[in-house]
């Protein structure tokens, strides 16, 4: 599997990836302290509606499933960086959340993650990958639109960019690195709550 | 026998000077604050004949102005792109993308200015006239007689792309009403897989995906070029973008520029039209 493109397999060392997770939280921190003094929130603005935390629990939950996932694939034998970097932010992006709202990162979309685990275990992880990563980041645009809360709305439109991103690099790794629809369009559908 | 005599006042000493002094000053102070309004020009003087300016009208910062302004970002964009390519300065395979790129900016613009006109607004399909004589311009200039022109308008093609990306992200802070982030971001989405295809293209094979940030990769090459990545950082940005194109000059140094996302002075507001 083309997984790991030249300058980034030394990721894959256990102290690194420590290191990096603890810079991580700490990157967490800093950015949910910037969301939350955004210069334009309103006190009502700042108050979540019981609608807004269920959506929100919902994406929070669905960035877990996508860090088990990419866990599972490293567990069937998935190797390179970017696996890592990508379980990686699904979890830094649950706990955005979290400290956004206060909602703890415990859980995920079980029904979600025994739709995909199968996939993710295979030879097409990263195949699977990318119709996550496009499934997640139309399931964030969908978010957006039922979000009243401004920082939250920053949040989640952060994700959705850097879900974006994650989908051109799922394309070039499973071959399509000239496919411009593959790299392009998200064709993918939002996951809804059942 | 003399004696000397005690000198005597003679009734014009200092003290009493000052006295008077401050008494006609307090009594002017009364007199001119009760004086009556006696009409009359109360502007600061003018001097010379030239004509007096016309202040602009207040700017109103509402959606349709940051649609409006996203609009006008994506044919500043497109104006960049189509540049460089009646120039002749992109490959054959660069063309497909950038043809491709250009009619997905077209069509965002249709996109937005839909929703410009349902919130009863002006659409405004024309270039960002701040920017592109701030950047664009500036930047086409500076590739004329540059080393490489193939690295230069591969950088400055991701760098626009970035800062569209960037920008879209940035308003969903500033816009009020959630259907309009939805919108924003279904752009903003395109634009940053369109960033990181240039990303992938560009340096993908030289220096991996993740920026440094997250994998402590180079953030320029031995060359002083900034590194553009696929996955630069793990939340989505809203920064700046650096971008160095052109020859180097007589002092050592390329042209560079930092592309920023749209505030006060980029605006298009209501009483704007192209």
């Amino acid at each position: 599997m083309n997984d790991a493109p030249r300058g980034t397999e030394n990721l894959d060392e256990a102290t690194g990836a420590r290191d990096r997770r603890a810079m991580l939280v700490a990157g967490l921190a800093g950015a949910v302290v910037a969301i939350a003094g955004a210069s334009k929130v309103t006190a009502a603005e700042n108050d979540f509606t019981a609608a807004e935390l269920d959506i929100l629990r919902f994406a929070q939950r669905l960035e877990l499933t996508a860090r088990d996932l990419y866990d599972a694939a490293m567990a069937a034998g998935a190797t390179g960086a970017i696996w890592e970097a990508m379980s990686e932010q699904h979890e830094a992006y649950a706990q955005s959340i979290a400290g956004l709202t206060g909602l703890s990162a415990d859980s995920r979309n079980d029904e979600v993650f025994d739709a995909l685990v199968g996939a993710f275990s295979s030879s097409g992880a990263a195949e699977a990958a990318y119709d996550l990563e496009s499934a997640a980041a139309a399931t964030h645009i969908e978010v957006l639109g039922l979000l009243n809360h401004r920082p939250a709305s920053e949040l989640i439109a952060s994700i959705i960019s850097a879900e974006s991103r994650h989908c051109v690099v799922l394309a070039d790794l499973t071959g399509r690195g000239t496919d411009l629809t593959s790299l392009l369009v998200n064709n993918a559908q939002p996951i809804l709550p059942a | 026998m003399n004696h000397p005599r005690a000198a005597r006042p003679n009734g014009f000493d200092r003290r009493t000077l000052l006295r008077a002094g401050g008494v006609s000053l307090l009594g002017g102070a009364v007199l001119s604050a009760c004086a009556a309004d006696f009409g009359g020009d109360t502007a600061p003087g003018r001097v010379g004949l030239a004509d007096e300016g016309t202040p602009l009208p207040d700017g109103i910062v509402d959606d349709v102005v940051l649609m409006r302004t996203m609009q006008s970002l994506e044919h500043t964009v497109v104006a960049g792109l189509t540049a460089m390519a009646d120039g002749g300065m992109f490959s054959a395979a660069q063309s497909t993308y950038i043809d491709r790129f250009i009619s997905d900016h077209v069509a965002a613009s249709g996109a937005l200015g839909a929703i410009i006109e349902a919130g009863g607004g002006e659409q405004f399909a024309c270039p960002n006239e701040w920017v592109m004589t701030r950047y664009i311009e500036p930047i086409l200039a500076a590739v004329q007689g540059t080393d490489d022109e193939m690295r230069d308008v591969r950088a400055i093609s991701h760098a626009l792309e970035t800062m569209l990306a960037h920008s879209y992200q940035h308003v969903v802070g500033l816009l009020d009403a959630p259907a309009h982030r939805r919108a924003a971001m279904v752009q903003g989405a395109a634009a940053s897989r369109r960033s990181a295809t240039l990303a992938v293209q560009s340096s993908a094979a030289l220096h991996g995906y993740v920026g440094p940030e997250l994998a402590g990769t180079p953030e320029r090459t031995s060359d002083g070029f900034p590194i553009p990545y696929a996955v630069p950082s793990t939340f989505g940005r809203v920064d700046q973008i650096e971008l160095v194109v052109g020859a180097v000059d007589d002092e050592g140094s390329r042209f560079s520029t930092l592309l920023q996302t749209p505030a006060e002075n980029t605006f298009v507001y209501a009483y704007q039209s192209c």
